[in-house]
């Protein structure tokens, strides 16, 4: 941040970063030969839903679209709000792929919308074997980070984070700074 | 709809930049005449200066202990406060912040405040009162204003604007003191300088008009952290609803409370302040209608009917 911003304000809140969304296509292969993760059919986006005229028409045509990006037109739609007021567009489908690709339709026709600055992150849900795990990707900072809720409230696994970290090496850009390992609780995936 | 190219969700306010960047403006020239006459005083005057750069490091250092200690706040962790910690997380992915510190202070007095002298040293802070009477958006919209802050650095910039304007009320209070020892001795010596007589009316006038213009100065960062908060959350009226809610609030505070918050008024989301009309000039926050004013312009940008 430069002087000029310090001395005037900041004026603008950060749009998505180069993206590097598409990593988690590749990486998905190491997760699931090599360290035994399975995909368990669901991604989401999260972001603020604004209350402007525009924003539910965008909304919808994003629905329209996504179903028209997957191979076999098999990704499942739906919009879920959660207790801090963001809203979910939940992804489902099998082929992790797809999922991928629906997510980053949802994200192109919210930029393309003009409001690629209310995206706060993609989550793909992931579990080991019943252990629900998540990968969050963070637009603002292009990088991923694991999630791993232990069961109690507010408590998560930081260690078995700081192991799927080790694990995936170089195969995802891993945010380098913990401090920015947001938690999501109560994701409604 | 594709089509449609909305750069950003909210345009830029030049006239609020300006004025902020010629009230620093201000600030400098009117400090640069207060060093001119420390100088000219010499080695007393400038000894003051130094002891005041000691509490200054002090204040950037350690004001955030003190202050939260003052205000009877604790740290807390997530799961002592899940709802606050869960929302302030949220706020930092959008406004690509680190996490601060979470404090909460046991008082009715509903207020919020941020302290720390960069993103990575801050603290937010909220009353339980704000948490009693906000709703979950409102308390969004004013902990992304204390977040603006924090983003903005305006306890380190206000640290900074204060600086000379403390050296200058130092002389003010102490200069007869320090001119003393020499004024007697070598009144006979004329070309010693300016002495320090002329020292302590420049200093008067240098903390009279600095403290107008870091109150305008402290008005503007106000406008600016509103702004910021509009940006992260996108929900202008939220803060709008907040703010309402506040300042009906406010004025239900016992005095007691109000006099232990007094120094601390800058970094308030509402100074606490009640029954005394204060002449704007002299107020270290914008008037409620007028910050209103400025969210309900930016939430006509955001609907795009402004």
């Amino acid at each position: 941040m430069g002087l000029w911003e310090v001395m005037t304000g900041k004026r603008k809140v950060k749009g998505p970063a180069p993206d590097r969304l598409f990593a988690m296509s590749t990486a998905a292969v190491t997760l699931t030969t090599q360290l035994g993760l399975t995909s368990r059919g669901e991604a989401a986006i999260v972001f603020q839903a604004l209350a402007t005229a525009d924003f539910a028409s965008i909304v919808a045509d994003m629905q329209e679209v996504v179903g028209g990006t997957s191979s076999d037109a098999g990704t499942k739609i739906e919009s879920r709000d959660d207790e801090f007021g963001y809203r979910w567009m939940v992804l489902r489908d099998e082929d992790f792929e797809d999922l991928v690709v629906g997510i980053n339709a949802v994200s192109g026709a919210l930029q393309a919308g003009g409001y690629g600055d209310r995206i706060l992150a993609a989550v793909f849900a992931w579990a080991n074997g019943k252990q629900p795990i998540y990968w969050i990707y963070n637009y603002k900072r292009g990088f991923f980070y694991p999630f791993v809720p232990a069961g109690g409230p507010q408590s998560r696994d930081s260690e078995h984070e700081l192991r799927l970290q080790a694990q995936i090496g170089k195969e995802l850009p891993v945010e380098p700074d913990l401090e920015r390992w947001f938690p999501l609780w109560g994701a409604p995936i | 709809m594709m089509g449609m190219a909305r750069p950003t969700s909210f345009g830029r306010d030049r006239g609020l930049q300006t004025r902020m960047f010629l009230t620093g403006l201000g600030l400098v020239v009117v400090y640069a005449i207060l060093i001119a006459a420390l100088i000219a005083a010499g080695a007393g005057a400038l000894l003051v200066a130094v002891i005041a750069g000691g509490f200054f490091l002090v204040q950037i250092f350690a004001s955030d202990k003190l202050a939260l200690s003052a205000m009877g706040a604790k740290e807390v962790s997530p799961a002592e406060a899940p709802q606050l910690h869960a929302t302030i997380e949220r706020l930092c992915v959008q406004a690509d912040l680190p996490k601060p510190r979470v404090a909460v202070a046991q008082t009715h007095m509903p207020n919020a405040f941020a302290l720390g002298r960069s993103p990575k040293h801050a603290t937010v802070c909220a009353t339980t009162g704000i948490m009693d009477l906000l709703s979950p958006a409102e308390l969004e919209g004013v902990l992304a204003h204390e977040l603006g802050h924090v983003q903005n650095r305006d306890v380190m910039v206000m640290t900074i604007a204060s600086f000379f304007a403390t050296v200058a009320s130092y002389i003010v209070q102490f200069g007869f003191f320090f001119g003393g020892g020499y004024g007697g001795g070598y009144s006979d010596d004329d070309d010693n300088g300016g002495g320090i007589l002329p020292l302590i009316l420049v200093s008067i006038v240098v903390y009279a008009i600095s403290f107008l213009l870091m109150q305008a100065l402290s008005r503007y960062r106000e406008f600016a952290a509103d702004r910021a908060s509009a940006l992260i959350t996108g929900r202008p009226t939220a803060l709008i609803s907040a703010l309402m809610k506040l300042e009906s609030g406010m004025a239900r505070i016992p005095k007691q409370d109000l006099r232990t918050a007094e120094g601390m008024a800058a970094f308030f989301i509402i100074p606490p302040r009640v029954g005394q009309s204060i002449s704007g000039l002299f107020s270290t926050h914008p008037p409620t209608e007028k910050r209103i004013a400025a969210l309900q312009r930016l939430e006509a940008q955001l609907q795009g009917t402004a």
